[in-house]
């Protein structure tokens, strides 16, 4: 377990230095990199005033002191587009994403689980095979192609739903009115990431039952004369789950790659479609602390499954990555 | 270990299916200067214009045969993909043996990068690096290849350490061959099944990293690629021209996922005894 936690400090540290070091790396001095286009309209003062503030003069082991200290007080430096610091910016968005995330994960695993363990326990029939090259062909698809398809038929041609946004601008969000503009504005956004989180679940939930299915717990179960559905959901499929729980846990780099694509498509107000916006305003401050944010929430999530997947299957305390060699 | 896997391929369905598709891919990759009706950078047309004879999917916003940049397109995707792969199975292979070769620190270190590199998110670093590089196609191969290689080099090394102890490895080394020539004449062939499958999922992950970052604009605008045509055939989504401009390039892009899946998929499962048909559990 000790290991586990200094691979984890290990990763983020690197993430770290890698944020610390490519705005440096870059020609010309950090300052232009990370401030570059909002210079022109700066004294020198000003200039000189934000390169003390974020340590982006003095030597190289200076100015790390100074990017950790700053960190640490939670000091994501300034955004020249959103005209605040960072931070506050990335916070306002931070829960949107979640939302986001959360609703797609329960979805996508609820419906991947169960899709997975009937195909799985029906192998080689009709049904489990049109499942599993439905699961490869949806899988293939990239996660914005799927988002600009459903836009543009439910969204543009059906005009089913919005375009774009988390909520209606120029609305009173009060009550029921603002619960439904709400809902239809997270309905296409969620059920893209699902559909792109889908296929995996499905894919590890069906082959971990394959391997389940003629275990002698699943045969007591049939022996004892239960009904098949028990046997299959309280038997096979809970032995099933914690494997599948930490792998689907352990690819949380997937799914926050996913809601990014996801949020950029639809103009969801979260981390993505922020980082997306100061990307295209080479507004490198608020990129980077967008990015080193979501790296967080995937290390975070991947620890959490982790320690979630020991607490499920203590058979897993030797090594629970030796499981995703065949993912 | 061993099968046949180009025959096991072969036969099922949606292995040929796959190779199918990668067969019609890298003709188009190949023959992109003979196929293509037009120079993909040159301005050949009033832009925007609607599909017409002499251009069947085109004109984008600065007057370039669309049709002409997807097959161009074709080129970068599977330049920069399968160069990315191989460079990055090669390195799985390497740090592989190594590992499970020789005990003690270099395997020590090998696996503590290996779990480090699982633990980060492979593509949003490649995005924190490619936002300030904006890369072309070699930056692009030698960054993927650099991120890529951790998981094939896990599944190597414990193929390895297995075969290690195997019958004609232990009479190989009893009869004075060499570490080198071991390694080169009697690991490495037994793991190329492995690296087959490790090459063409990269491949496969590749093209959707590549595509992904081309979609959101990091990448070398001189160069013509799926991804970047997305991207900018977004900003005219609300005028028709989405039905002929990003339309093809996002079929395009499923479409060669799809195929590396499929033949990846059916080359694990030739190799995986418990994934086959009518075998038991």
């Amino acid at each position: 377990m000790k290991k586990r936690a200094g691979d984890y400090l290990l990763a983020f540290i690197i993430i770290l230095i890698l944020n610390f070091l490519l705005p440096r790396l870059m020609p010309g001095d950090p300052v232009t990199a990370i401030y570059g286009d909002a210079l022109v309209h700066m004294t020198p003062e000003m200039e000189a005033a934000l390169a003390e503030r974020y340590g982006l003069a003095g030597s190289t082991m200076d100015q790390f002191t100074t990017y950790l200290g700053n960190l640490a007080r939670g000091d994501l430096g300034y955004s020249i587009y959103f005209r605040a610091p960072v931070s506050g910016v990335i916070a306002g968005a931070l829960p949107w994403t979640l939302l986001l995330v959360g609703v797609s994960l329960a979805s996508a695993s609820l419906l991947g689980i169960i899709w997975g363990a009937e195909a799985g326990w029906r192998r080689a029939c009709k049904f489990d095979s049109g499942s599993l090259l439905a699961a490869l062909l949806l899988n293939g698809i990239p996660g914005f192609v799927l988002g600009i398809l459903l836009l543009l038929f439910f969204g543009f041609y059906l005009q089913w739903f919005p375009l774009s946004g988390g909520t209606s601008p120029h609305l009173q969000n009060t009550g029921a009115a603002g619960a439904v503009d709400f809902l239809q504005h997270l309905f296409l956004p969620a059920l893209t990431l699902t559909l792109t989180q889908l296929p995996r679940i499905f894919l590890l939930t069906r082959s971990t039952i394959l391997g389940v299915k003629e275990k002698p717990y699943v045969l007591t179960a049939r022996g004892k004369g239960l009904k098949e559905r028990l046997v299959r959901y309280r038997h096979a499929v809970r032995g099933a789950l914690p494997p599948v729980i930490t792998r689907v846990g352990m690819s949380a780099g997937l799914l926050f790659t996913g809601v990014l694509f996801v949020e950029i498509v639809f103009a969801y107000p979260g981390l993505g479609h922020l980082f997306y916006t100061a990307l295209q305003h080479h507004d490198y401050a608020t990129v980077q602390g967008c990015l080193l944010l979501i790296t967080v929430c995937v290390l975070a999530f991947n620890f959490l499954a982790d320690l979630a997947g020991i607490k499920l299957d203590p058979r897993l305390k030797e090594d629970a990555r030796q499981l995703l060699d065949r993912t | 270990m061993h099968v046949n896997y180009w025959t096991e391929l072969k036969k099922d369905r949606k292995g040929r299916t796959g190779l199918y598709m990668i067969g019609f891919l890298l003709v188009v990759a190949l023959g992109a200067a003979w196929i293509a009706p037009y120079d993909p950078w040159a301005h050949v047309a009033s832009p925007l214009s609607p599909p017409s004879w002499k251009h069947p999917l085109g004109v984008n916003d600065v007057g370039q045969d669309i049709l002409s940049e997807l097959i161009y397109g074709a080129r970068t995707t599977l330049l920069v993909s399968v160069i990315a792969s191989a460079a990055s199975t090669l390195l799985s292979l390497g740090m592989g043996v190594m590992a499970g070769l020789f005990r003690g620190v270099p395997e020590r270190i090998v696996m503590r990068l290996v779990d480090v590199m699982l633990i980060i998110p492979v593509f949003l670093v490649a995005l924190l690096v490619a936002a300030y590089v904006n890369p072309g196609a070699f930056t692009l191969i030698l960054m993927l290849s650099l991120l890529m290689w951790a998981p094939g080099a896990r599944i190597i090394r414990t193929q390895v350490l297995s075969l290690k102890w195997q019958g004609h490895f232990t009479a190989a080394r009893q009869f004075g061959a060499g570490t080198g020539y071991l390694v080169r004449h009697h690991l490495v062939p037994e793991l190329y099944p492995l690296l087959a499958v490790n090459f063409i999922q990269v491949v496969r992950r590749a093209v959707f990293m590549k595509a992904g970052l081309a979609f959101l604009g990091v990448f070398d605008p001189a160069q013509k690629s799926w991804g970047l045509m997305i991207h900018y055939a977004r900003e005219f989504v609300f005028t028709g021209a989405w039905q002929w401009w990003l339309l093809p390039p996002a079929v395009a892009v499923s479409f060669t996922i799809i195929a590396f899946a499929l033949v990846g998929y059916s080359l694990e499962s030739a190799l995986d005894p418990r994934l086959q048909k009518g075998s038991t559990g």
